[in-house]
Order: C-alpha cells, then sequence, then structure tokens
C-alpha cells in the first residue's frame, strides 16, 4: 500500500528536496531512539509525509549522526520532535497492520515472510500501541471492516477504500489545533482513498492472476489485468476527485517549509504517478525516482555539515 | 490585523498591477467554484474573507482614502443562494430533513432518515449521492446522481449534480500552468475521443465536453 507519493525530483529546489531529506533522516533516527534497530526498515517515503505534514512547518536545526547507510561518516538530520514522534509511532502501527493484512491475504507458505516481520514488529507495535492506543484502536477497526469487505468480495471502490481512508485520516486525530485536525483529516482521508485505489490498480494483474481480491476488478467486472480504455475515464475520475478535494484542503493550512514541496506533490506528482500505474510503466517511474536517491550524492548538498547546531539527544 | 501585504502574499513595494494579480491568484484558489459542496467550504470562505479585505484595505490606501473604482466589494463572495435549496422537490417533509442535516454537516442523520425512507425516487437517490460526495464516496455519488437523472431527466438540480461529477476537477485550481488531471485531454488525442465518446454513452443530457 505504500510508496506512491513521492516527491517530485525535477520540480522542486535542491534546498527543499535536502530539507525533505533531513526529515527522513531525522525519521529514522526517531523510528530507532523509540522502537530500535529494527523498526528502521519500515521507513518510507510516505511515512515523511505524514511527519512532514503533522510537523509545524518549522525549519528544524540539524544535528548530525552516523547511522548503518553511513556508519564512517556522521550525516546531518533533524533532531527529534513532537511530529516525529507522532510520525513514528502512527508508522509502526501503519506498518504492522499492513503486516497482519498481508498475512490474511496470502496462504500459509506465501504467508510466512509476513509472518516473520510481523513477529519482529511486535515489541515495536505493544509499544506504540500504549502511547497511541486512540489511533491504534482505530486502526485495527478499519482493517477488520476491510477483512469482512474483502471476504464477502464487495464490488465497491469506495467501501473498501473508506477503511484505509478513515485509518490514515486518525492520523489527525491527535493534533491540537480544530483547524488543522479538519484540514488534514481531510487531506489524509482523501490521500488514503487515491492510495488504496491506485493500489488496487497497480495490483490487478497480480490479483487476478492469484484469484486475490481486488475491488477495481470487482467494480468493473475485469478479467483482464489491464483497466481497458472504455473504463479508464471513469476510473480517473474518481481519482480525481480524491485529489481535488485533498488539494482544497491542503490549500487551508500554512505548511510552513514545505508548502511547495507539498504543492508539487499533490498538483503533480500524484497524477504522474496515477497516469504511470495506468500506463503500466510505474515501475520505470519508480526506476528513474531511484536516480534521485537521498543520500547519493553528499557532495552537492545545501546543508554542510558545519551548519549542524541541533542537539541529536533532545 | 495581519498584514494586508502579507495576506496577499507580496511586497509592499508591489505594484498595483503585481497585487491585483496576487490577488486574482488567491481568490480562484479559494473560489467558492473550487469548493463545491466541500465539507471545509467554510474555511475557504474565510480566506475568501481575508483576501478581499486584504486587497480592499490595499486599494483604499492607495488611493489615497478613496475606494478603487474598479473595485467591486470582493469577487467570488459565498453568497446564501449558493447553499442548498432547502424546499424538497417532491414536498416529502423527510427528504426536506435530509436536506436541512446535509447542510448542517450531520452526515449521520441524513444517512439514517434516507436509510429509513422506502420510496427510492429520483430524489432519494440525489440525496444519497449528495451524501456519499461529502463523505468522500466519489464512485457511489456519481452512481446515485446517474440514477436520479435517469428517473427524472428534466431535473436541473440533478443534472447540475451529475455534470460536476462527470465532468469532474478538470477546472479545477491548479498552481501551475498545466491542468488539473490524471489524464489531461489536448484537442484530438485518442484520450479526448474516448472521453467523448464515454461522456454520449452514459449522459442524460448534452455535455460541454463534446461541443
Amino acid at each position: 500500500m505504500f510508496g506512491y507519493i513521492l516527491p517530485p525530483p525535477k520540480e522542486i529546489a535542491k534546498e527543499e528536496y535536502e530539507q525533505f531529506r533531513l526529515a527522513y533522516c531525522g525519521l529514522c533516527h526517531t523510528l530507532q531512539r523509540r522502537y530500535g534497530f529494527v523498526s528502521r526498515f519500515i521507513l518510507n517515503y510516505d511515512f515523511t509525509y505524514l511527519a512532514i505534514l503533522l510537523s509545524s512547518g518549522e525549519r528544524c536545526s540539524p544535528c548530525q549522526s552516523r547511522c548503518p547507510v553511513s556508519p564512517l561518516k556522521q550525516q546531518p538530520h533533524c533532531p527529534g520532535s513532537e511530529a516525529l514522534d507522532l510520525a513514528a509511532d502512527e508508522s509502526v502501527i501503519l506498518t504492522y497492520f499492513q503486516l497482519l493484512d498481508a498475512i490474511a491475504d496470502h496462504g500459509f507458505r506465501k504467508g510466512i515472510k509476513y509472518r516473520i516481520l510481523a513477529a519482529m514488529l511486535r515489541p515495536a507495535y505493544k509499544k506504540a500501541e500504549i502511547l497511541r492506543p486512540r489511533f491504534a484502536a482505530i486502526t485495527r477497526d478499519q482493517l477488520q471492516i476491510l477483512t469482512r469487505l474483502e471476504e464477502t468480495r464487495i464490488a465497491s471502490l469506495d467501501e473498501p477504500a473508506d477503511t484505509f481512508a478513515n485509518l490514515l485520516a486518525a492520523a489527525a486525530d491527535e493534533l491540537d489545533d480544530p483547524v488543522q485536525k479538519r484540514v488534514l483529516h481531510q487531506l489524509l482521508y482523501h490521500l488514503g482513498r487515491w492510495v488504496y485505489l491506485i493500489d488496487a490498480a497497480d495490483d490487478l494483474k497480480k490479483d487476478l492472476a492469484a484469484g486475490n481480491y481486488n475491488p477495481v476488478a470487482l467494480r468493473y467486472e475485469l478479467k483482464e489485468g489491464r483497466i481497458p480504455p472504455e473504463i479508464r475515464p471513469q476510473f480517473v475520475l474518481t481519482l480525481d476527485h480524491s485529489i481535488h478535494m485533498a488539494a482544497t484542503a491542503f490549500e487551508l493550512w500554512d505548511f510552513g517549509i514545505w508548502t511547495n514541496l507539498l504543492t508539487r506533490t499533490i498538483y503533480d506528482s500524484l497524477f504522474a504517478v496515477g497516469r504511470s500505474v495506468l500506463d503500466g510503466t510505474f515501475h520505470t517511474l519508480q526506476k528513474e525516482h531511484k536516480k534521485y536517491r537521498l543520500l547519493r550524492k553528499p557532495n552537492e548538498r545545501s546543508v554542510s555539515d558545519s551548519g549542524c547546531t541541533g542537539d541529536c539527544d533532545r | 490585523m495581519k498584514d494586508p501585504y502579507q495576506i496577499l502574499g507580496v511586497l509592499e513595494t508591489a505594484t498595483d498591477e503585481e497585487v491585483k494579480k496576487a490577488y486574482l491568484q488567491l481568490a480562484r484558489k479559494y473560489h467558492p467554484d473550487n469548493y463545491h459542496d466541500n465539507p471545509l467550504a467554510d474555511l475557504a470562505q474565510e480566506k475568501m474573507k481575508e483576501i478581499n479585505a486584504a486587497y480592499e484595505q490595499i486599494t483604499k490606501s492607495r488611493n489615497g482614502g478613496q475606494r478603487n473604482a474598479g473595485y467591486r466589494g470582493g469577487y467570488g463572495g459565498y453568497s446564501d443562494q449558493r447553499g442548498w435549496n432547502n424546499q424538497s422537490s417532491t414536498g416529502s417533509s423527510v427528504l426536506q430533513q435530509v436536506r436541512i442535516a446535509i447542510n448542517s454537516g450531520n452526515l449521520s442523520r441524513a444517512e439514517a432518515l434516507l436509510a429509513n425512507y422506502d420510496n427510492h425516487n429520483a430524489e432519494w437517490n440525489f440525496l444519497k449521492g449528495a451524501v456519499c460526495y461529502r463523505r468522500g464516496w466519489m464512485d457511489e455519488a456519481r452512481r446515485y446522481y446517474t440514477t436520479a437523472c435517469q428517473m427524472d431527466p428534466g431535473n436541473q438540480e440533478y443534472q447540475q449534480a451529475l455534470n460536476y461529477m462527470e465532468s469532474g476537477p478538470s477546472g479545477a485550481y491548479h498552481p501551475g500552468s498545466s491542468v488539473f488531471g490524471t489524464d489531461i485531454c489536448d484537442d484530438n488525442s485518442l484520450c479526448m475521443r474516448m472521453c467523448c465518446t464515454y461522456m454520449l454513452f452514459s449522459s442524460c443530457g448534452w455535455r460541454i465536453c463534446c461541443i
């Protein structure tokens, strides 16, 4: 379900990209500090987006430390913050339930991989559940509803998408400001809905071959692993309505230093990703994206190591 | 009050033209058309008021206290008539209550009322679609609006809702020079032709798309 929300590398300034990397590495360090080494492996761009959406929008004062990816040279990253803590807790809970869902979706043999991963993440989940009981409960409930819908093989897009959208939207419930909470709730709901639907479209071929539940296949009665041209406009409309709702919500809150990055992500990157999934070229896009790997060119960074004034240990 | 220049995102040294351009860009972003039936429309309305007030303050001060002759009290007002017609077209008091519930944002109540109403007529389908839309259930919303249109093809209100669903947010605000949408149709592309074919088959009325 993850990996569809990507920063648009070509449209944003190097400086903004560097800020994103600082948050990305900051989240990784926060995961390590709160949940130990194993939890670092759940890190992805989607959770980094969650962290920046939940943040105050202010520039962090980076600190530097070594990490498994850069064991020799210290790398600058954002120090811990309330938003990073929240994003880390919610990421652990989301990943754990994704693994449980994957176990349910796969048979005994194919599910072994997910069983092992879930067992490894279980101690972290137990801790996160104590820290964020409300979010854990909503996530558990929504995934239970999703499992029931999958069992009945419901021919609806909105109903199963609603479950994933709801649990992502619940990530905003821990915020204090009522306006920020409303805006983020709506923004995350529609991002979640879009992610769920684009993931279903991406898995269409695989699911049909394996006989797995796929809402897009059921809704449009598809037998082949592609969305046919006569169905595509309908499906695109429903995706675009969600991006529109996410965009209109986004415009109602000040995201500070993240404004341009988020603008480009919502108004450009989501469309590009959606288009490539429907064209069957998403994996090419992902490869192209890897060229812009966050840690690739340390010499080109705009934040020099000497600029790190923050304290890593809060 | 916040600095009006800050609200419009321009420097105090900006020319009148630049101020106007910034104002129009923001007004397009928060325009009621961009927040059509949106659960956050009230927040957009507040933004719009803030922008209008900032622009008025700047033009006033620049014209030595005189109101700018070209300025007519703000652009894109959220007037009350944009809100929903509270009068049910079939005169059913239950459906009227559903409209009131939707207007006040109480979707659970609207849904409960609709669930207990057995006559699934055109208006019921339309209101069901409206609840779905506000919940973010876009696919079901389109389906209910389509049914409402098929049951009562002459109804302007239902037709408008369906048109909005089917033309999609293609006219929505986009910050760049690009158009809003996953599949952007340029005139002679295959995509455009397919879009039109689809519209013709699924429509219960004419479509601007195909003209």
